[in-house]
């Protein structure tokens, strides 16, 4: 196991917030590193409260899990209307004089094997566009669930000595990091060994900040931010609290601005 | 009354040849009077009454369990096979629709992605398109003219105008309202 050489503790001691709080504490966190299987804490950094200390809304949390996983969802269940349905175009028997029910095509409804009336007609698109505050709020509000629960851990960067997959796991057991993991980065292309190591797991995910999402972040138990993730992830988000331009992107969604 | 009819009938043994006249007793006489000699709670005494006669059960109550002819094959069961929660669709479900939120955006225009343009499994023409059938086949139409359809598939652009045309005239001539509005 390679020992890391490091310069005198604490490396990180403070971090300058944007947008500071008026009324509001910052929240503290430990840095560890992932250079070593045991974690050694390599300094505690401000992160920021109205990002990641905001009260959890459960009802805006589940707004966005749920918009998350309908609107792609397109039903391609698909029924067959009496005249689609092959056959049927002749009058089975005349109308009086068989003693039988009359009846004009083989393919009507009230048939075995005839249409269907009212059924369903594939593509059917379930999507519909959430609101940018609501989603933003959902955003807002898992990280603080995640941080509150002590789901939350930041490293220092995902850069590992090895990329045997063994290393990772026993990595993950020993500091109680959950079952699944999910490491977040700035850069959407990460380190040669971790991407080798996690490829092994399927619950061990690799994922850049512009992909994170509530769905991901509570399918995973643990979330691990590297600190310029949590740097880019803070940016992103007061950007968008404190702008004074927000009229087009808040504005209701239309097909034609996209 | 009933009883006696039926002791009577029952007990009363044909005698002799056809030809001879057989005298059917009458159900009352002055003469006699009918006497109970059996009663319910007798029966009940020599052991549980069977309730619901006639009645066949379907359920399975005890004893062997079918057997097939053969032995060794296994019963046609289909095997469970688990779904795997960590594939890589799973374990990355969701991501990138927040990144019109997290994204970078041109620094000029300041625009982002928006998660309707990362829909690579949707139909290109229904992307970020919600709508009733006559919407959504008015727009495939729109679309898929100028892409060579009525030639690579002529039957279905066939049955596409048909089924546009007849739901114009089905909303138009049946429906009192906006479509959307009765469903």
């Amino acid at each position: 196991m390679l020992t890391a050489t490091r310069p005198p503790l604490p490396i990180i001691s403070s971090r300058k917030l944007a947008f500071p709080p008026k009324f509001k504490i910052p929240r503290q966190v430990w840095v560890s590193n992932m250079d070593t299987v045991e974690e050694e804490k390599l300094g505690l950094i401000d992160l920021h409260p109205e990002v990641f200390a905001e009260r959890p809304r459960l009802d805006i949390i589940h707004e966005n899990v749920r918009w998350q996983q309908l609107y792609r969802h397109v039903s391609y269940a698909h029924t067959k209307m009496s005249y689609e349905v092959r056959g049927g175009g002749r009058k089975p028997r005349p109308q009086k004089g068989s003693g039988r029910s009359r009846h004009g095509s083989i393919r009507s409804p009230i048939w075995v094997g005839g249409g269907v009336v009212h059924g369903p007609r594939s593509p059917k698109s379930y999507f519909y566009m959430l609101g940018f505050n609501a989603r933003l709020n959902g955003l807002r509000s898992t990280l603080s669930a995640k941080l509150a629960q002590d789901d939350l851990q930041i490293v220092e960067s995902l850069d590992i000595p090895t990329d045997d997959p063994k290393y990772l796991e026993a990595l993950v057991e020993e500091r109680g990091w959950g079952p699944s993991v999910l490491f977040v980065d700035d850069h959407d292309i990460m380190p040669l060994n971790i991407t080798a190591a996690s490829d092994a797991y399927g619950h061990y995910n690799l994922m850049p900040v512009y992909g994170l999402n509530v769905f991901s972040m509570l399918k995973h138990t643990t979330l691990v931010m590297t600190l310029s993730a949590v740097e880019r992830l803070e940016e992103r988000i007061l950007f968008h609290l404190n702008r004074n331009d927000a009229a087009e992107a808040t504005a209701k969604y239309k097909l034609s601005s996209v | 009354m009933i009883s006696t009819l039926g002791a009577t009938l029952k007990y009363r043994s044909l005698v002799g040849t056809a030809n001879q006249a057989s005298k059917v007793v009458a159900l009352f006489s002055p003469e006699w009077t009918t006497v109970r000699f059996r009663f319910h709670a007798d029966k009940v005494a020599k052991g549980p009454v069977p309730r619901r006669f006639g009645y066949e059960e379907k359920i399975f109550k005890g004893g062997l369990l079918p057997r097939t002819s053969y032995q060794d094959k296994r019963l046609p069961i289909p095997d469970y096979k688990p779904k795997n929660s960590w594939n890589e669709k799973r374990a990355l479900f969701g991501q990138n629709d927040y990144i019109d939120i997290l994204g970078p955006s041109n620094e000029i225009t300041q625009k982002t992605l928006h998660p309707t343009q990362l829909l690579y499994n949707v139909p290109h023409w229904l992307r970020g398109v919600k709508g009733n059938e006559y919407q959504v086949l008015l727009r495939k139409r729109k679309f898929v003219q100028k892409e060579g359809y009525p030639i690579t598939h002529p039957t279905k652009w066939a049955e596409l105008n048909v089924r546009i045309k007849k739901l114009y005239k089905y909303l138009n001539t049946k429906t009192k309202s906006p479509f959307w509005k009765h469903a």
